[in-house]
């Protein structure tokens, strides 16, 4: 991989960041396009269900903690599917309302036939998305090519920097500026619902891929309601997700009961709060919505067992959590945190336990397992830890690994699917020396394009390893904070590695290219081609065509090109300088000796070279032989394929292997069928969810956005109305009811884990 | 906790050797902390830290100095990268005492306790009688003759046996490579670094001494671990940006004068090394075969020429160290190209890219196979040379017959990649271990999971049979972790204990199982696994019989440690037992040497196993088992 960096960087020397700017000088008013912007370049029509969305968030001051979760729960695709969808979607016309007021907006068509994706992303289309009407009239348009000037280099001038690249992504905007209130269309009052609603509903109703989100309006509501996020002051991600995730789950049911009073169900016992989640009454059709989505996703069941040493009864407890936070070790896995948390627990001398059978304070054994699995697991991974001494919190940077697939060990005898398969798909970074201070970021795994790095405005693809350059350890400033997983199935994760390693296959083959037939430019990479399961974007690839290669890699190599040593805006600065350096600093006659040691080393490429370009002269036409006469073979192949792929839908799928080296015609013809395939294989893999999403079955079919799938019959509402289980409608038996006092504090387990460590 | 003070890491001063640029190498360090942190008790006695030599890390090659990035965030890759591991040699020729006793002892052992549900494995090189039969998967019964000895690697290839043929003649002399280390101008060997006194050190080896290959960054380093001055490499060897991230010496050809040492690197590139002439020679030069990093390389069951690498896009290649590279291009057209294989069928095979029966055999790669596209960690050849073991990041472990180049077996992990593989001594049962912070026991025999070992805090990096401590009924493994910690642990047949066989509520999240008894007859179940049932050809095994699904956690033994106890600072990459000795190292170049315990100081073995035993469970529970799982297809 690095050759192909170094091929890139050939003669711009780091330490001369002016010749990183040639390209800009060249063409000034033509700028490059985004590495994510490539990523796109080859995308169809854009799906009305977000999932191929990709907006940065603007930060406000110290607001990254709200965006990186907000873009965690964005990408979890039965999250986003439930709040579009909660009560109802937005009808368009809603939509374009605020387009009067403030919000930018040329286009809400949810599905824009008209624009071609050049004319969305190539970076003219953009720039004229941004055009002073579009842009949001608050924000000053920077052009790019302005942004050079002469004296002096600032952080943000250094193209690389995330400062420079955040500043260019306001600039080329579209700016969705969500300072307006869309509530009152689907008849919900101000919350802070409502208000993520309408982020997640003007992206995907936005008919750019790209562009900033500013969510003026949600902090707006957050910073009033909550005065503990009311300071500018950096704040905790895991906190705001736990609040937000209450937060909505108080303002949906609030907006149930007020349904139910609307509609004048005089019985007062058609009201029935049923462990959080409001089941409507019989008659109420018009409200049949399940509130307790956020449950069902989020929610799982600890119990809680407690043995009485004296008189050896045990007790049980049932409680319910939204997230789980775990005690971190030095050098440890998730898997053991988790297997920690679990782990027997003493209580004696002052935390005695009050044993309801022998009476009094005892001492007893307690021990927590999981009853019922959540469908997405947030672990939260206790970094920031009180310490005494100081009397205050400190930050931790243990190496805690983390897999990308997770099963768990700590689950009770009798829970349901044990062995439930875990996939990782976020992960929230946060990068500083302290609790107090820092940055949040997040990578998340989004459907079809890989994992992406979501840097406040700044939207970046990035490789699969990289989601493991985050396990922490010493010296290393960005660790993973919060870890979504979710649930997924053997299959699935065989047919995603599958995509992966033919992505990772296809890209290796595509290097080979280059280096049969260029022998020059691999000389100078000293043969440093390591590369393969490095692919820059997994998924995307197996879309690509053949001539899109090239732009890829020059997309990776600008997204892995050393950013200088420059101050960090987001009050990293004062951090990163306590970085130790570990290289020793070079003396001047270092650095002749080095300098004389390249020329030698370039004398010996250049004899190398030679050598190779004759070599390599030969074996090309050996080679060309080879390759046509592969290319015929595999032409064949390939139509013998396509012809059998139309059978099924299935077989399709496993035809995918033989693209890659197919030729650029017959290539389109299978993309359009993978591109289905695609859509197919995910709408598989997550059927679970829609399956089990309540509020999706009972969607009254008069309202907009309503799918024939849901019009399950009445009668699951009454079931689940009658006793306080609440069932996953895909038919698995819920655990024993829920004991009357679990109600009250169904989230005591979510915030007193939070409040542990603040 | 001892706390020792690290060495300087890269201090100032002590300029290079001239010509070579401004490299500053330090020194190799040699502590023997003592105390109770610094022992491993366990029933058989209590093994004892004889020292902790901690190799010094290179400093960076000047072309190469890391530019220092400020920003955490910085999406650059990192090239692969490996912690120290060693690959151990003693020069003169010992049988190794391990083999007499196990092997002794499972031939007159009287084989009523085990039960019948457990044959004798083919792979037991001195057990010909119980073979017939047994091994069925591969449709061959072996002959008689097969158990002693395998067959060479592709010996019915008489365009590979003219290249065998050559050494034939002077079977004394030993080939070496043909360019000299010390005088080379390759850009890809920055330096090397021969002890002043090395011909003298040689002579005053003892030929029954331990010599060790380690890798440090991008140095490798000889050391001498039977020497007072051990701390002192007997060459260093520093390439110029390529990590060693493997190696291994051929056990066949060593002697007295000689040692073949094969490296696989982070740029793809091979070295074949002879580090007592001081040659070496190159392969796959600039990835001309495979452009990916080498994941483990080893010599092929007593060849003198053929080892195998694994690349990280999921390939084997079988290189002769004797032979050019060439331009690969792919010879048999895989199996996947045809259109009548499915997904699942191409999985379930081995893509042969170039079989070792090719005709073109003038120029390396000998074989080329394709087992996936996800990167390989590791391999690792059977006892009986027949077969090998691949772990992969995806999770996916395979037994593969190289001799026939055929896959037999395809199990997939609890969870996670898997990271480190290892045959038994007797090469019945096989050993991984992995993200899911599991060591599992898998049965050749029966193709199954036999345990679950829990104990690990963190990744298994690397486990190994202890084979002097194994019999034909009990066996220590031992392994180690990113939780820097040594676990070890006794298996015995009879000692296995299941969970309690909890009423099973599965959806999906396991797919349906695959076991052999049900297989036979649930037709549901195999159906899944291949749709087009009636395309499979005779070349191409009964996948029913190659993939095997996960294990629920609730029908599987889960077995506890013996042992168990953070051995150094830093997360652990490798593990090695001696006759006297464990050694482990870490991904920070320490090598901790833990004498094991006296004898008479520490209880008999007996006890500690037979303590295990009288709780046995008889390992044919696992019919009963699969009948449990039959309710669930």
């Amino acid at each position: 991989m690095t050759s192909f960096f170094g091929r890139f960087k050939a003669g711009a020397s780091p330490t001369s960041p002016a010749s990183n700017n040639t390209a800009a000088k060249k063409d000034p008013n033509a700028p490059q396009p985004t590495p994510l912007e490539k990523l796109l370049a080859d995308a169809g029509p854009i799906r009305g269900d977000g999932s191929d969305k990709f907006f940065g968030f603007e930060n406000f001051g110290s607001t990254c903690y709200c965006n990186s979760i907000i873009q965690c729960l964005y990408y979890s695709v039965p999250f986003r599917e439930q709040v579009i969808n909660f009560p109802f979607r937005s009808p368009p016309e809603a939509l374009e309302r605020p387009t009067n007021t403030t919000l930018p907006r040329l286009n809400t068509d949810l599905l824009p036939i008209s624009n071609g994706p050049n004319s969305v992303l190539s970076a003219k289309g953009r720039n004229s998305m941004s055009s002073p009407t579009a842009v949001s009239p608050r924000k000053p348009v920077i052009n790019p090519g302005a942004t050079t000037n002469p004296q002096g280099i600032k952080p943000e001038d250094n193209k690389d920097s995330p400062e420079y690249k955040k500043k260019q992504a306001i600039a080329a905007g579209p700016v969705l500026t969500m300072d307006y209130e869309n509530s009152k269309a689907y008849g919900m009052s101000e919350s802070l619902f409502a208000s993520l609603k309408d982020i997640f509903e003007a992206i995907i109703a936005n008919s750019s891929r790209i562009g900033v989100v500013s969510p003026t309006r949600f902090l707006e509501i957050l910073r009033r309601e909550n005065e503990m996020f009311r300071t500018p002051m950096h704040q905790d991600a895991h906190e705001f997700l736990n609040l937000l995730l209450n937060e909505v789950v108080e303002n949906v049911e609030h907006f149930s009961r007020q349904r139910l009073k609307e509609i004048g169900d005089s019985d007062s016992n058609g009201l029935t709060i049923n462990s959080g989640a409001v089941v409507p009454d019989q008659k109420s059709t018009n409200s049949s919505h399940n509130t307790g989505w956020v449950h069902e996703l989020f929610e799982g069941t600890l119990t809680s067992e407690t043995r009485c040493l004296t008189c050896e009864n045990t007790s049980q407890r049932d409680e319910a959590f939204l997230d789980l936070s775990v005690d971190l070790d030095q050098h440890s896995s998730v898997t053991s945190c988790l297997r920690k948390f679990s782990e027997e627990e003493m209580l004696c001398e002052r935390n005695k336990f009050h044993c309801d059978n022998c009476g009094g304070l005892q001492e007893a054994e307690k021990r927590m397992k999981i009853k019922r699995l959540p469908k997405i697991l947030a672990l939260h991974l206790k970094r920031f830890k009180y310490t005494e001494d100081l009397q205050r919190l400190q930050k931790l940077f243990h190496r805690v690994v983390y897999p990308y697939y997770l099963r768990l060990f700590n689950t009770t005898d009798d829970a349901e699917d044990p062995d439930r398969l875990y996939e990782l798909y976020a992960v929230v970074v946060h990068i500083g020396g302290g609790p107090y201070h820092g940055h949040y970021v997040s990578i998340i795994k989004t459907q079809d394009r890989g994992w992406l790095l979501f840097d406040d405005e700044m939207v970046e693809p990035v490789d699969k390893a990289y989601v493991r350059n985050f396990f922490g350890g010493e010296n290393v400033l960005a660790c993973a904070y919060v870890l979504f997983y979710q649930e997924t199935t053997y299959e699935a994760m065989q047919k995603e590695q599958e995509a992966e390693g033919l992505a990772a296959e296809r890209a290796s083959a595509q290097n080979e290219e280059p280096i049969a037939t260029s022998p020059k430019q691999n000389g100078t990479t000293n043969g440093h081609a390591g590369h393969a399961g490095h692919a820059p974007h997994p998924l995307q690839n197996t879309t690509t065509p053949l001539a899109e290669i090239d732009d890829q890699w020059a997309s990776l190599n600008h997204a892995a090109t050393a950013p200088l040593p420059v101050p960090d805006q987001n009050g990293l600065g004062h951090v990163v300088t306590s970085i130790p350096i570990l290289n020793a600093k070079k003396s001047n006659m270092a650095f002749r000796q080095e300098k004389a040691e390249k020329a030698r080393e370039e004398k010996e490429r250049k004899a190398a070279e030679k050598e190779l370009e004759k070599q390599a002269k030969q074996k090309r036409k050996e080679i060309e032989n080879i390759r046509r006469e592969n290319y015929r073979k595999q032409d064949e192949e390939l139509k013998v394929a396509l012809a059998a792929s139309r059978a099924t839908a299935t077989e399709e799928q496993k035809q995918r292997r033989k693209v890659p080296v197919a030729e650029a015609e017959s290539e389109k013809q299978v993309e359009k069928s993978k591109e289905k395939e695609n859509g197919l294989a995910k709408g598989g893999s997550l059927s679970r969810f829609r399956h089990s999403s309540m509020s999706l079955r009972h969607k009254p079919s008069f309202w907009p956005g309503a799918k024939e799938k849901h019009d399950e019959p009445k009668e699951l509402e009454q079931e689940g109305s009658a006793p306080p289980s609440r069932e996953t409608t895909d038919g698995t038996p819920a655990g024993p009811p829920d004991k009357p006092e679990k109600s009250k504090n169904r989230f005591s387990l979510g915030r007193k884990k939070s409040t542990f460590h603040l | 906790m001892f706390v020792l003070p690290p060495p300087p890491r890269y201090p100032t001063g002590y300029p290079g050797a001239p010509g070579t640029g401004p490299l500053i190498e330090t020194n190799n360090t040699l502590t023997h902390p003592t105390g109770p942190d610094h022992q491993l008790v366990v029933g058989e006695g209590t093994y004892i830290l004889r020292e902790d030599l901690q190799l010094a890390t290179p400093p960076p090659h000047p072309s190469e100095a890391p530019i220092h990035n400020p920003n955490p965030l910085a999406t650059t890759l990192s090239p692969p990268s490996s912690g120290t591991k060693l690959s151990l040699v003693v020069l003169a020729p010992r049988q190794p005492s391990y083999s007499r006793l196990y092997k002794l002892d499972t031939t007159n052992s009287t084989r009523s306790q085990v039960p019948p549900s457990i044959q004798e494995s083919p792979h037991e090189t001195n057990s010909t009688a119980s073979d017939v039969g047994s091994y069925s998967t591969s449709g061959v019964a072996p002959s008689p003759l097969e158990g002693q000895q395998a067959p060479a690697f592709g010996e019915g290839n008489p365009a590979l046996s003219v290249m065998i043929g050559k050494d034939v003649k002077d079977p004394l002399k030993r080939r070496k490579p043909k360019s000299n280390i010390v005088k080379s101008n390759s850009s890809f060997v920055s330096r090397v670094i021969p002890h002043e006194a090395l011909s003298k050190r040689l002579q005053e080896h003892n030929p029954n001494g331990l010599f060790a290959f380690a890798n440090v960054n991008r140095a490798l380093q000889w050391l001498d671990l039977s020497s007072p001055t051990k701390e002192e490499h007997m060459t260093k060897v520093l390439f110029t940006k390529a990590h060693a991230l493997c190696h291994d010496i051929n056990q066949v050809t060593k002697g007295p004068n000689h040692m073949d040492l094969v490296l696989g690197f982070s740029t793809g590139d091979i070295i074949w090394y002879e580090p007592m002439s001081q040659k070496y020679a190159r392969m796959n030069k600039n990835g001309v075969i495979n452009a990916s990093a080498v994941s483990d390389i080893r010599w092929l069951p007593n060849s003198e020429n053929l080892f195998l690498a694994s690349h990280m896009d999921g390939s084997l290649i079988v290189y002769d160290k004797e032979k050019e590279d060439a331009l690969f291009v792919a010879e048999e057209q895989s199996p996947a190209a045809e259109a009548g294989l499915n997904e699942k069928e191409q999985k379930a095979s081995l893509v042969i890219k170039k079989s070792v029966n090719s005709k073109n055999q003038k120029t390396n790669p000998v074989s080329y196979w394709k087992v996936s596209n996800s990167k390989i960690n590791a391999f690792a050849f059977s006892p009986d040379g027949r077969h090998f073991a691949t772990v992969s990041e995806d999770g996916s472990f395979r037994i593969i017959d190289f001799l026939k180049e055929q896959l037999l077996h395809l199990y997939t992990s609890y969870y996670g990649g898997m990271m480190c593989v290892c045959w038994s001594p007797d090469g019945r049962y096989i050993v991984t271990g992995g993200q899911d912070d599991l060591v599992s026991i898998w049965a050749l025999e029966d193709s199954m999971l036999v345990a679950r070992c829990q104990g690990h805090n963190s990744w298994v990096t690397a486990v190994a049979f202890d084979p002097w401590r194994c019999d034909e009924r009990n066996y220590r493994i031992g392994s180690v972790g990113e939780d820097c910690r040594l676990l070890l642990w006794d298996f015995s047949v009879g000692m296995l204990h299941r969970p309690r066989a909890a009423s099973v509520r599965q959806r999906g999240s396991i797919a349906s199982a695959t076991l052999k008894v049900q297989r036979s007859r649930t037709e549901g179940s195999t159906t899944r696994l291949r749709s087009n049932s009636n395309l499979t050809t005779g070349s191409v095994l009964d996948e029913e019989e190659v993939v095997h699904a996960v294990e629920p956690r609730a029908r599987t033994a889960m077995l506890p440690p013996v042992m168990a106890k953070s051995v150094d600072e830093h997360p652990l990459c490798w593990l090695g037992f001696e006759e006297d000795c464990i050694i482990t190292s870490c991904n920070n170049g320490h090598i901790r040497t833990w004498d094991r315990p006296k004898e008479g100081a520490g209880s008999d073995k007996d006890d500690s196993t037979s303590a295990s035993m009288s709780m046995s469970m008889s390992m044919s529970a696992s019919v009963n088992l699969s009948v449990g799982a039959s309710n669930n297809a």
